[in-house]
């Protein structure tokens, strides 16, 4: 059955439309979670709010449980499913300089159009350096690219590289999020009586 | 803590849970029994040996030959270039291999149709696509391309023009000559029509 556009029950002319309403769902969420405050997102780095950390934890959860249920069901095949490949060292330097990026700007390339959608001037100027930011890249691609796609271990999963079975690794994953979301809210409580606390409205 | 959060915690875990305990299915891709009916009720499956002839001389890349006859058939005589996959270690890895490869069309053979189509059910029902059977098989192979019969002399200009396509592809595969009895030349005895010269008239 599924996947859908992979497997012609959408035509791929839709793609762009599909894409389009994805991308404005995905900005939707991304507003009503508070991700174009960049006090929320930064508040992760000096721990007093840890709402980035969560709403990703909780869409990746729900998202894989979701998935093995469809493919146990065989409403999706995840054989089919694209996986982005691999790239150890390109990987590392990447997110260090996207985490960097992160701190500094106070936002990650979505919200920050969810930034400017509600008039954000730091979200603008954010984006302006992220264009500039493509160009370099793009200009500078030449010489990092050998680096860019060394150490590639192709479409690598989980399942693939430690041997543990997608079942067992997202029941591990999901007890480590619940960790993970008890641990930051603890950590949280004890922040905020420092530090006088973000609300959003 | 809210007492939502810890009922949806709950929730996910025991989903997540779930899935630990879920019994195995064995194999979920299955063809539709309908539609694989439909497809072997079909013919567009087959392709001629005179189609096969050529996309060997073509050396075409796009396809590639798969003998599915026991290996001694196989070492004993086959076609050139073919992969051999005999029909009891279809479901094993190095079969899957030689098939899987995108955008390469497989031909499978035997003696006759009857194996190949059997293979062709089996690659069908694992999810092969462009999977094809060479009909006739290697009997139709030695009986049209390797010796192939003259046709009669009221048979269309398309069977003879097939006749010496066989007869080329037949030098090509077994690399003996054959007569050739297109050589004599017939005079034809021309007459011409003699032009009527009507009147002209004047005006």
């Amino acid at each position: 059955m599924g996947p859908l556009i992979p497997l012609g029950q959408i035509a791929s002319g839709w793609d762009f439309v599909i894409a389009l309403l994805i991308g404005i769902a995905f900005g939707f969420i991304l507003e009503a979670s508070g991700f174009s405050s960049s006090r929320n997102i930064t508040g992760v780095f000096y721990g007093y709010n840890f709402v980035v950390l969560r709403v990703f934890l909780t869409a990746v959860v729900v998202a894989m449980i979701g998935l093995l249920y469809f493919n146990y069901m065989g409403w999706i095949d995840l054989n089919l499913i694209y996986v982005v490949p691999t790239y150890i060292n390109s990987m590392v330097i990447g997110s260090v300089l996207m985490g960097l990026g992160f701190i500094l700007g106070g936002f990650c390339p979505g919200t920050s159009y969810t930034g400017i959608a509600i008039g954000k001037i730091d979200a603008m100027v954010f984006t302006g350096g992220l264009f500039l930011g493509i160009f370099l890249f793009s200009e500078l691609f030449p010489a990092l690219e050998s680096f860019y796609y060394g150490d590639s271990l192709g479409s690598a999963t989980i399942e693939d590289v430690f041997g543990i079975s997608n079942e067992k690794f997202s029941f591990i994953f999901v007890i480590i999020a619940i960790i993970v979301f008890y641990v930051t809210w603890l950590i949280e409580k004890r922040v905020r009586k420092t530090v006088n606390p973000y609300k959003f409205e | 803590m809210n007492r939502n959060y810890i009922l949806l915690m709950i929730v996910i875990v025991v989903l997540a849970g779930g899935l630990l305990f879920l019994p195995q299915k064995a194999n979920y891709i299955q063809q539709d029994p309908e539609k694989l009916m439909w497809d072997i009720a079909q013919p567009t499956r087959y392709i001629t040996t005179d189609e096969v002839a050529k996309m060997i001389i073509e050396k075409d890349p796009l396809y590639q030959l798969v003998d599915v006859r026991a290996d001694y058939d196989y070492d004993m005589f086959s076609l050139p270039g073919a992969y051999n996959i005999p029909l009891d270690s279809l479901l094993t890895e190095q079969s899957d291999i030689i098939l899987d490869v995108e955008d390469i069309n497989t031909i499978l053979y035997s003696d006759d149709d009857l194996k190949a189509d059997q293979a062709w059910v089996i690659t069908r029902r694992m999810g092969y696509k462009n999977i094809y059977v060479m009909k006739g098989g290697l009997n139709c192979w030695i009986r049209t391309i390797i010796q192939p019969k003259e046709p009669k002399e009221t048979a269309p200009i398309t069977e003879f023009e097939l006749y010496k396509f066989r007869q080329g592809a037949s030098i090509y595969f077994t690399g003996t000559e054959i007569s050739l009895d297109a050589g004599e030349k017939k005079t034809l005895n021309v007459t011409r029509r003699k032009k009527e010269t009507v009147a002209e008239g004047g005006c």
